[in-house]
């Protein structure tokens, strides 16, 4: 009974403190870990779908907090300082699951114009070789310095080209886009405030 | 995704050990007899298949709502090892039978990365329970295939004369080279 | 002290994971594609090593015998997950490399077999000293098995060209049968060398170590 006893004590005892040590271990790289995640996981969508800037859009990023209570990180570009784009990642949902996509904004404060600059895949389940050909060049170009008007797969009176065969991979990733435009138009009124501020005098 | 490309690809095309590199000590230490190699092929089946399934539930249901998914790790290993204690009492009790010829592998089974890492593969993946014991069971096959195959090719080699610096692990590992050279040409039939 | 360098050195030479004392395959054979993904390999499980063979032993007195394993396993996952975590915050890259194989270095036999045949033996200091020389021992291994793997099979070595434009990559090297067929000449290398130098002592040449479970010693457990 005493062994017994001391079993529990000693295992409990040895689990207590190895937890203890791995919360506080991973406190301390908790920030560290995020900024390694978006820098390469992130990253190279990010450098995709947008050409240009002068700055790291990693690090300059801010969470804005969307109508519906969401939150959004976004990333800037910028060039001497000026705000030239913007990007962040939006969902639309695919044959295998969700797709992640990075959309990329071309966007001049001064004169309220903007385009979709780009876009790069981040996620996705698609079947092999047919729907994660939404992940080939030839369809992502189609995005590059694409006007917001349009912007629907041709048989919806647009003027994308699905993935021949995998209609429902490029709906979802014409869906992400188009989801991504909305949040853009809802909050695009904040950028200038947000990241104008670093103008030099 | 298509169940039967998902078994194909666990079975030959990434095949656990010779394509993966998982559960290379059992794969080397118990394939020189195929009675032995059998035995422990389908007690990594058995154990993987559970594993994973109860990982999967621990994952989903545990980790991830109290946002301790970098706990993963210390989680898996003390569900499989508990596991493995649970799995050969109840056998000792149970299934004489089975416990006999599975029993001896058992303990072995706790460290056998195979069986951690199918269990990891499966959430890295983000496989649905189904999928994840669909593969887990295919993963294992995959494991008792290559197993068995090489203890025979292991047994023919008793007779045939070595040199002797490569007696032993050093052509065992030679000839799983050359398997898993011959399970290469699965590459490509799918994706 | 003359102890405390017989201990840190037998990992060196001697007893040279995972040549000598076949140990801990898996690592070996996936993660050594390049020179740098080895050696990267080598530094996490030198600090997993180390650490559980000093924990081990500094709790050795006070652990029933019955749930030794149990606490030399919660020891080890709970350094692993710290490298997991670590690696992550100051070395994305490379856990990427590393995949799956940072969260098994729990079940790799080096970890517990070091753990129950020696540290739950033996002082700390010697505990420590055993931990660092085998874990040097092997990121050793796993960084000449790399960079020959790398040369032959890149034509680099930590990344860097090295060899001409002439030279076209031998990619058999770094795919699966390379692994083993490259370990496996590797350890036949070693036994011909042990034997050649028994054969110059005038004694007669052995078999070369055996893989099977009980040189990892978590098999004859219980």
């Amino acid at each position: 009974m005493k062994e017994m006893i001391k079993m529990v004590v000693v295992l409990s005892l040895i689990c207590s403190l190895s937890g203890l040590t791995l919360a506080s271990v991973r406190g301390v790289t908790k920030p560290f870990i995020e900024e390694q995640v978006l820098t390469y996981v992130q990253g190279p969508a990010i450098k995709k779908v947008y050409t240009g800037n002068d700055n790291n859009p990693v690090r300059d990023r801010k969470t804005f907090t969307l109508k519906d209570g969401a939150e959004l990180t976004v990333f800037p570009f910028l060039k001497g300082s000026r705000l030239g784009g913007v990007a962040f990642e939006s969902h639309g949902r695919g044959y295998g699951g969700e797709i992640g996509v990075m959309v990329g904004f071309s966007y001049d404060p001064a004169s309220d114009m903007a385009d979709v600059s780009g876009i790069g895949i981040t996620t996705m389940k698609e079947t092999p070789g047919v729907g994660s050909r939404v992940n080939d060049p030839e369809f992502g170009e189609q995005f590059k310095n694409h006007p917001f008007k349009g912007m629907a797969l041709k048989s919806a009176g647009g003027d994308i080209s699905a993935v021949a065969g995998a209609t429902i991979s490029s709906t979802g990733t014409v869906d992400a886009v188009k989801t991504a435009i909305a949040t853009f138009n809802e909050i695009k009124g904040e950028f200038s405030s947000t990241w104008g501020s670093q103008e030099q005098p | 995704m298509d169940y039967f490309v998902l078994i194909i690809a666990a079975i030959f095309v990434n095949n656990i050990v010779l394509a993966q590199y998982l559960g290379n000590c059992p794969f080397i230490g118990t394939s020189k007899e195929t009675g032995v190699a059998m035995g422990m092929g389908f007690a990594v089946v058995f154990v993987a298949t559970m594993a994973a399934a109860i990982t999967w539930v621990v994952q989903r249901f545990l980790l991830v709502p109290n946002d301790l998914g970098y706990l993963q790790t210390i989680a898996f290993i003390l569900v499989i090892a508990s596991l493995v204690q649970f799995v050969e009492m109840f056998l000792k009790k149970a299934i004489p039978p089975l416990y006999k010829s599975l029993g001896i592998f058992l303990p072995l089974i706790t460290t056998n990365c195979a069986v951690l890492g199918i269990a990891i593969i499966c959430q890295r993946k983000q496989f649905s329970l189904l999928e994840t014991v669909v593969f887990s069971i295919a993963s294992g096959v995959g494991f008792l295939l290559a197993l068995v195959v090489l203890a025979a090719i292991r047994e023919r080699l008793e007779m045939a004369r070595i040199p002797q610096s490569i007696q032993g692990t050093p052509i065992a590992l030679i000839l799983a080279g050359l398997m898993s050279l011959a399970f290469f040409a699965f590459k490509g039939m799918t994706s | 002290m003359n102890r405390l360098w017989k201990e840190f050195s037998k990992g060196l030479w001697n007893e040279l994971p995972p040549f000598k004392v076949v140990l801990g395959l898996c690592p070996v054979l996936a993660v050594t594609k390049t020179a740098d993904n080895g050696f990267g390999m080598g530094l996490a499980v030198i600090f997993v090593l180390t650490l559980s063979n000093m924990l081990v032993s500094s709790v050795r007195k006070v652990i029933p015998a019955k749930v030794r394993i149990a606490c030399f396993i919660v020891i080890a996952a709970s350094l692993v997950v710290c490298v997991e975590l670590l690696m992550q915050a100051f070395a994305y890259p490379l856990y990427q490399q590393l995949g799956i194989f940072v969260p098994l270095i729990v079940v790799n036999c080096i970890i517990l077999g070091r753990a129950e045949a020696f540290a739950s033996k033996n002082p700390i200091t010697y505990a420590i000293a055993d931990g660092l020389g085998m874990g040097i021992g092997f990121a050793m291994s796993l960084t000449v098995l790399g960079a020959i793997r790398e040369i032959f099979g890149y034509g680099t070595l930590f990344g860097v060209q090295i060899l001409g434009s002439w030279f076209k990559p031998f990619t058999f090297m770094v795919e699966a049968p390379g692994a083993f067929v490259c370990l496996g000449l590797g350890l036949a290398g070693m036994n011909a060398l042990t034997n050649w130098q028994r054969r110059l002592k005038g004694l007669d040449a052995i078999e070369g170590p055996k893989h099977d479970c009980a040189s990892c010693g978590m098999c004859n457990i219980k």
